[in-house]
């Protein structure tokens, strides 16, 4: 191992790991304020990097812009999927939630599949590079982590600076005591779920920005994997908590893809994916309320 | 210690006499009808793998989204009792030696993420599953273990143990009616677990986990022990499925998730934790999966949709609307509305 490989292992997993971060708060935001897993997470992120292939591949509207119309799509689907599913089980058992959003999440891949067919697709959006330490730090990956970061200030300002926010956090610490005082749990349940779907949806465009590659409707399953490593390592429905776990984790990847890739005869990018999930067990055994809750 | 429970015993019998009756009439329509013993296999399938899941996912409420993981161990684990016996010979053995093999991998898998995440909650237990099947797949692609992304081919391995016929009796015929066995045993478990201790407490559990903590019901231990069962078996079902009777066991079909979203579908159409929901639910499924095969694949074909997948792009709404309008399912349905007597034939 050189000293570069070392730094571009440090800076790609912070990168990533930022992206991971805006990949998993919308999960965070429905858990916390409905209580809600949403199991179909990963194809609501799939669905924000097609906005941005098909926009920006066959139309040619810039990448940054595309997040735009993957907020409004995101608000779209996410109103859309409330009102005729999510608001009728909000009260019915965990297990029907589970299995509706794991539905919901298939109907969108496979709608995604039958419009454009199973082929891994991605584009190229080039703004040149500069070179470090024999590192080639590529600007539209920083371009997408920046995005990325912009996208969770602007969710943060949301849920602690406006009104909105205070009535969504009312309604997580006492739902009853949140409808006495005149909230209207229901549109705050509404919106909270949309708004998570819609920084999801973003998510997938920041992420396509990041990756120019490896876009496919079966694409989500593995960042709904690594959204759920993430969101349990912050503790589940903690906002900063996805941040911070979103870094640590792009390292934890990145860190331990360098270290399989020294050993001959297994592949590392397969088994890094195994990894996510070896975490997960790991957390869930040690410490399941989350790393940075008391 | 424990003494046979007579009582218990008697009326579980008499609990699995409707969805046992209904094995056998498939059994006879197997052997009756020429040419349609495929379709009812299909059927069969369907419904051991509602059965096993329903074990589980009907009785505890705790839904595993890693379901098909178990079959991919069972399957592995069959391969790995002939890829031991080959050379060594040992004839016939290696069906029950397989089925061992796949039981006791399965329980093991079970056995480790249910004593990891059904300490938890239903939502972190979801969390957990929903990664088993890729993590394991990826597991074995990664390490290059048990054939990598390749697979493991045990067709040549099977005929070198029992011969060319001996092969074609065991992957055929022999196969089905020991999915047939495996349907009566899990009938049997269910209506066991339904008739004793366990099945209380697991009722419990599922109205209320707290309230069942309470009472001084050890919920980890029961939970454990229903994900374990069903666990063997799926695996005995993967065993069958894909090593005996295909020959071929491979990562991308056995750790499909689509099985894991059939399995929800059969359970959730006929009606969780019931005993004849599962086979009630694989009659429809098979019934929706032709219609849908025959009337709706042409016309979305020639709307310009690709019919490839169009069984999940069905079958999601079905689920969906199935959780909103009707969570008890078909048999849930009946058994609520239904006089009392025919109450009783179909818990």
């Amino acid at each position: 191992m050189e000293v570069g490989q070392i730094f571009a292992t440090i800076l790609y997993g912070t990168l990533i790991g930022v992206i991971y971060g805006v990949a998993t708060v919308g999960l965070n935001v429905i858990f916390g304020v409905l209580r809600i897993v949403n199991v179909g997470h990963g194809a609501f992120i799939m669905v924000g990097a097609y906005t941005t292939l098909v926009l920006y591949g066959s139309l040619g509207v810039p990448p940054p812009i595309t997040i735009a119309a993957s907020i409004l799509l995101g608000a779209v689907l996410g109103l859309i999927t409330y009102y005729l599913v999510i608001k009728h089980l909000v009260d019915a058992p965990e297990l029907a939630t589970l299995i509706a959003t794991f539905a919901i999440g298939i109907l969108l891949q496979e709608t995604v599949k039958a419009i454009y067919g199973s082929d891994t697709r991605g584009f190229s959006w080039n703004l040149g590079f500069a070179e470090v330490l024999n590192v080639n730090i590529v600007y539209s990956r920083l371009a997408a982590a920046l995005l990325g970061l912009l996208l969770l200030i602007a969710l943060y300002a949301l849920i602690y600076r406006t009104k909105l926010g205070l009535a969504m956090r009312a309604v997580v610490q006492d739902k009853e005591g949140a409808m006495v005082v005149g909230i209207n749990v229901d549109r705050i349940y509404a919106l909270s779920y949309t708004l998570g779907i819609m920084i999801t949806v973003a998510s997938g465009s920041v992420l396509a920005i990041y990756l120019q590659s490896g876009i496919h409707p079966y694409m989500g399953e593995i960042y709904t994997l690594k959204g759920f490593v993430i969101a349990v390592m912050g503790g589940l429905g903690s906002i900063i908590g996805a941040f911070v776990a979103g870094v640590l984790f792009g390292l934890f990847e990145n860190a331990s893809y360098l270290i399989l890739s020294q050993i001959e005869g297994i592949q590392p990018l397969v088994l890094t994916r195994s990894i996510a999930f070896l975490l997960l067990l790991t957390i869930l055994l040690l410490k399941p309320t989350g790393l940075f809750r008391r | 210690m424990t003494v046979i429970d007579w009582f218990a015993l008697r009326t579980s019998l008499k609990r699995a006499a409707p969805a046992l009756a209904l094995y056998t009439i498939l059994l006879i329509l197997y052997f009756a009808v020429p040419g349609k013993s495929q379709l009812i296999a299909q059927i069969l399938f369907y419904a051991v793998l509602g059965q096993a899941f329903n074990i589980f996912m009907g009785m505890t409420g705790y839904v595993d989204f890693g379901y098909v993981a178990f079959l991919a161990a069972g399957a592995y684990g069959f391969s790995i009792a002939i890829l031991l016996l080959s050379g060594v010979g040992g004839g016939w053995m290696f069906i029950p030696l397989g089925l061992l093999i796949a039981a006791i991998i399965a329980a093991s898998l079970a056995g480790l993420v249910g004593a990891i995440a059904l300490r938890l909650r239903g939502a972190y237990f979801a969390i957990a599953t929903i990664g088993v099947n890729e993590g394991l797949r990826y597991l074995v692609e990664g390490l290059n273990i048990l054939g990598g992304s390749i697979g493991l081919y045990i067709v040549k391995d099977m005929k070198e143990l029992v011969g060319r016929e001996g092969y074609q009796l065991a992957a055929t015929t022999l196969a089905d009616m020991l999915m047939f066995l495996l349907a009566g045993v899990a009938v049997l478990t269910t209506s066991l677990i339904l008739s004793t201790r366990m099945g209380f407490a697991l009722q419990a559990i599922r109205e209320d986990e707290d309230a069942a903590r309470a009472l001084g019901i050890n919920v980890t231990k029961y939970k454990i022990a229903a994900f374990m069962i069903s666990g063997v078996l799926g695996g005995a079902l993967g065993a069958l499925n894909w090593a005996l009777k295909g020959g071929v066991v491979e990562p991308a079909q056995v750790f499909l998730i689509l099985y894991t979203v059939e399995a929800i579908v059969i359970v959730m159409l006929g009606g969780a934790g019931t005993l004849l929901g599962p086979i009630f639910g694989a009659l429809i499924y098979i019934g929706l999966n032709f219609t849908s095969n025959v009337y709706i694949a042409p016309v979305l074909e020639s709307a310009g949709i690709k019919a490839t997948g169009l069984h999940l792009i069905i079958l999601a709404p079905i689920l969906l609307a199935v959780i909103i309008a009707a969570p008890q399912g078909l048999v849930g349905a009946i058994r609520s509305r239904a006089p009392s007597r025919l109450r009783e034939i179909v818990v």
